[in-house]
């Protein structure tokens, strides 16, 4: 789906920000993207969406993406349907204007994430949870076949980053959508994702399955803090999490 | 007696040095009362009209003018242009111009460079001519003066706009250059001139006298001449109505404005030297006007100066207007007046085809009753 | 399911017609505006007459009004109702598109330099040539060379950012007002000169068809092209990378936008001088109506836009005897009516915190 080689940014002259990066994320799985602050890894997720070009190495991107931002930057407070409905755009012509099939497509989008009764609400108006699940579902009506998500449970309460998980992990499920997205919380990315992609900075990466990336050992190296996975029984399954020792 | 032998030679000497102690009592007396005639003697004394008070010690020998109507003004008083020794380019292109330019053809060799933009002066071309005085604005600030009476120069200045300011420049002028009688005489005869019009007019009902709109620019925008104005002054002077006496100096209106009003006669400034009468009839928009209608549109005459602002030269402006507002009413001889007046102020005897010239014939002709000025 | 999510553009029945009726009555309030505009005046004319001379065009009938009555109707009053639509129109969908493209609510068509490069454009002309065409033709030009000059000082890295596009505006625009400072310097200044401070100044006063049927096109049809983009502007408004990720082509839809108020901006500039204040404050009247969403705030826009400006020239040549600049009444009404506006809604129509 995403094949990369020999990766590399930097912007001018300045320091590389990631280098010599090859990994290859498969279809259909959910990835998650690991690194502290200022690894690179939104820089990464823009070379994945082609807002930014690679300085070095080979990047193919196997079929459309469809970007989920963290939060919305425009300042007009636009109803959550049209903010769903502007994921359209990509099918929409220069002059054109969503057709009656425009707005079925994104009224499914936010049925599937059970959020259709938030469409006549503005956007600015929703928690941050229900924020997450509209953009989500925006880049869903796009009918993409690469969701890219930007750290979207990094700035959400438990119960919010419980909810946009879920969404997730159904969507892939359902759907078969290849999920990608960037966290800085390891137990993330073993709530949902098959694969994952650590980022250590420079030329320092690990990509493989989540069940052999994310071990004590790379995620102390990774913060610089020790770290223990952690698993429990919870409701007859296996939950496993990760614990900082931050003191 | 031998006493008187002596006496006789004595008193011959005697004689003599009274003699000339006379004549050198005479000498003293004489040398005293020259120099204290010298000390006393006042030279050349006025107030501009900021109030200033300006002192020189003879009547100029070597004038400077700015404001542009002053040198035109300085060669009315003097009648000779030896003594302007600089004037603003604006002056110069308006005297060469205009007939002013034909009598005094040496007035083209006059430097113009003593200004810069907006009557900013050029102080070293200004001192190059070292003159004995200098003309300036009085309404443009201090900026515009402080810089030559710092460089040493003594500088008079005007306002403008009315007839008692114009006749101060006159007098001021007179004044300077020595020529008191001149000035007075030009004085007299604005004084004269008004106060006729002003009894002929005295008891003309209102509906008699005609609507008049003064266009100070008709081209590139509608100015007209509203209350407070010279040209409102004088309009009323020729037995007329100011159309635009609604407005206060000068304003830009829209034409709808101008079709409300509805002028009797309107008048076009020669300062806009592309304006002709034409420009109004043509315009569709003033189709209705009864200026229009009755092709009462005329430009104003260019004499020693333009007739519309105030000049040395007003009253025939005034007389002029009161024959194109009143046709028939007064029965002066314009054409004569003007060939006395202008031997009197410029030592000119004007030719037929320099009146016509000055009256704007050519353009004026086709306008109604101007035949009244055409030569006989 | 709620209004939100129907079709606004296709023609239905039942819940979309009340929608439509608002949309007529808006439309038909500019037009009794203008009709009613063309009654008042310095010169008094009553209405039956203005409308007789109307009519008079379709049906003959018989006069009963005066030359100066039909030569006031026809030659004065209606190019400049025409011209004082057109330009508020126009204007207020510039603006509105400018505030959607630079998500910014203080941004009218002065800020990426287009007014004062269009109007160096005129002025030039002025001095140079004479006739509207000249005045168009060069104003158009030196306000696309003022855009283009922004476009070359703001990119880095093969964008231009917001801000660099903002600041580059405001750079172009003073070195343009330098230029018509220098322009005013030489000119002559018996009959250029005063023509050119008059034209700056703005006024529909010059007002006339052979004018209007010069800028009439270029305003109608670039204002058109950005009315069928405003979907698209809404996903502009989003954000540039927020936009590329939804498959938009920022830079082009931005520079395509931008070309359009350029091209509306310099010929209401040719027309009638600088007209300020209504790009700004238009669109923000109209979002308290409309909301955000550029499908519709664009067509409310250019309603609102048209009827403000027609209001104010209204006033402006009625009021007094001389004529006000229009620039001067635009910036008398508009700044308080913008500084009453952000107080009353404390800024909604936009987010706040």
């Amino acid at each position: 789906m995403i094949e990369a080689e020999k990766l590399g940014f930097r912007y001018g002259g300045a320091d590389w920000i990631f280098r010599d990066h090859s990994f290859r994320l498969p279809r259909g799985a959910i990835t998650a993207i690991l690194g502290p602050n200022g690894r690179g890894k939104t820089t990464l997720l823009k070379c994945i969406l082609g807002l930014i070009r690679p300085t070095e190495g080979r990047l193919v991107v196997d079929g459309v993406t469809g970007y989920v931002p963290q939060n919305l930057q425009s300042p007009f407070p636009y109803k959550t349907f049209d903010i769903v409905l502007m994921g359209r755009a990509r099918h929409i012509g220069f002059f054109r204007h969503p057709t009656r099939a425009d707005h079925d497509a994104a009224r499914d989008a936010m049925a599937r994430l059970s959020i259709l009764d938030l469409a006549d609400r503005p956007f600015d108006r929703l928690s941050a949870g229900q924020q997450q699940l509209a953009l989500i579902a925006r880049a869903l009506a796009s009918r993409c076949d690469l969701l890219v998500l930007d750290e979207p449970a990094s700035a959400l309460d438990f119960r919010n980053q419980a909810k946009v998980l879920q969404a997730l992990a159904r969507l892939s499920d359902e759907t078969g959508l290849t999920v990608v997205f960037t966290t800085h919380a390891p137990q993330h990315a073993l709530s949902i994702a098959q694969s994952a992609l650590l980022m250590f900075g420079g030329s320092t990466y690990r990509h493989g399955s989540v069940d052999a990336t994310v071990t004590d050992e790379n995620l102390e190296a990774l913060y610089e803090i020790p770290v223990r996975n952690l698993s429990f029984q919870h409701d007859g399954r296996n939950v496993r999490t990760v614990a900082p020792v931050l003191v | 007696m031998s006493m008187r032998k002596r006496s006789k030679p004595g008193l011959k000497r005697l004689r003599q040095t009274v003699a000339t102690a006379r004549i050198a009592a005479c000498a003293i007396v004489a040398a005293t009362s020259l120099c204290a005639a010298a000390m006393a003697d006042p030279g050349v004394q006025f107030k501009d009209q900021q109030g200033r008070d300006i002192t020189l010690k003879k009547p100029a020998e070597r004038v400077v003018t700015i404001p542009i109507p002053a040198a035109s003004t300085f060669i009315a008083i003097d009648g000779k242009t030896d003594r302007l020794v600089g004037m603003h380019e604006r002056s110069k292109t308006a005297i060469m111009d205009g007939i002013l330019g034909k009598i005094f053809p040496k007035a083209k060799d006059i430097p113009s460079d003593i200004v810069g933009k907006g009557f900013a002066p050029n102080v070293e071309a200004i001192l190059a001519v070292r003159p004995d005085l200098v003309f300036q604005w009085a309404n443009l600030g201090d900026e515009v003066v402080k810089p030559m009476t710092n460089a040493g120069l003594t500088v008079a200045t005007f306002n403008y706009g009315t007839e008692e300011l114009s006749q101060g420049w006159i007098s001021i002028m007179g004044t300077v250059l020595g020529r008191p009688e001149k000035a007075k005489a030009l004085i007299d005869w604005h004084n004269a001139e008004r106060a006729v019009l002003e009894k002929k007019m005295a008891g003309l009902p209102k509906n008699k006298k005609p609507r008049v709109l003064f266009f100070l620019r008709v081209l590139s925008e509608l100015r007209v001449a509203g209350d407070g104005t010279y040209n409102d002054f004088y309009i009323g002077l020729a037995g007329g109505r100011n159309a635009a006496k609604e407005v206060t100096k000068f304003k830009v209106v829209n034409a709808e404005q101008v079709v409300a009003w509805n002028p009797d006669v309107i008048l076009l400034t020669a300062h806009e030297h592309k304006s002709r009468p034409e420009d109004v009839y043509n315009n569709p928009v003033f189709a209705g006007l009864s200026a229009v209608k009755n092709k009462r549109v005329y430009k104003v005459p260019l004499g020693g100066y333009r007739w519309d602002p105030p000049s040395q030269e007003s009253p025939l402006m005034w007389k002029w207007l009161t024959k194109v507002v009143h046709p028939g009413m007064l029965k002066d001889d314009l054409r004569a007046e003007m060939v006395e007046k202008y031997r009197f102020i410029y030592g000119h005897d004007l030719t037929d085809d320099e009146i016509d010239s000055i009256l704007l014939l050519g353009i004026n002709k086709a306008q109604a009753n101007y035949s009244q000025f055409a030569r006989k | 399911m709620s209004a939100a999510t129907e079709t606004p553009d296709r023609i239905g029945a039942g819940a979309r017609l009340p929608r439509y009726a608002l949309w007529g009555g808006a439309v038909a309030v500019l037009a009794v505006c203008a009709a009613y505009s063309l009654g008042v005046g310095r010169y008094p004319i009553s209405f039956e007459r203005v409308y007789g001379i109307l009519v008079s065009h379709l049906v003959p009938i018989d006069t009963f009004w005066s030359v100066s009555d039909q030569r006031v109707v026809e030659l004065i009053r209606a190019p400049r109702v025409l011209l004082a639509v057109l330009a508020g129109t126009g204007l207020a969908v510039a603006g509105a598109t400018l505030q959607g493209v630079f998500r910014n609510p203080l941004v009218g068509p002065q800020i990426i330099g287009v007014s004062s490069g269009a109007a160096f454009g005129g002025a030039l002309a002025i001095l140079l040539f004479s006739g509207t065409s000249a005045i168009l033709g060069l104003a158009v030009a030196f306000g696309l060379a003022a855009i283009a000059l922004v476009y070359w000082m703001s990119r880095i890295a093969g964008r231009n950012p917001v801000l660099m596009l903002v600041l580059s505006g405001v750079v172009v625009s003073a070195f343009f007002a330098a230029l018509i400072a220098l322009i005013k310097y030489v000119a002559d200044p018996d009959d250029k000169l005063p023509a050119i401070v008059f034209w700056l100044m703005g006024s529909f006063a010059t007002a006339t068809f052979e004018k209007l049927a010069l800028v009439a096109p270029p305003i109608v049809v670039a204002s058109l092209l950005l009315f069928a983009m405003r979907f698209r502007i809404n996903v502009l408004s989003l954000g540039d990378e927020e936009a590329e990720g939804l498959g938009v082509r920022v830079e082009a839809s931005r520079w395509f936008a931008i070309l359009c108020v350029t091209v509306i901006t310099a010929s209401v500039v040719a027309a009638a001088g600088i007209v300020g204040w209504v790009g700004l404050v238009v669109p923000h009247l109209a979002r308290m109506v409309v909301g955000p969403d550029h499908r519709l705030l664009i067509p409310a826009s250019a309603l609102v836009g048209g009827v403000y400006l027609l209001v104010i020239d209204d006033v402006a040549r009625v009021a007094t005897a001389s004529e006000i600049p229009l620039g001067v009444i635009t910036a008398l009404i508009g700044a308080p009516v913008f500084a009453i506006l952000l107080r009353k809604t404390q800024g909604s129509g936009w987010k706040h915190d």
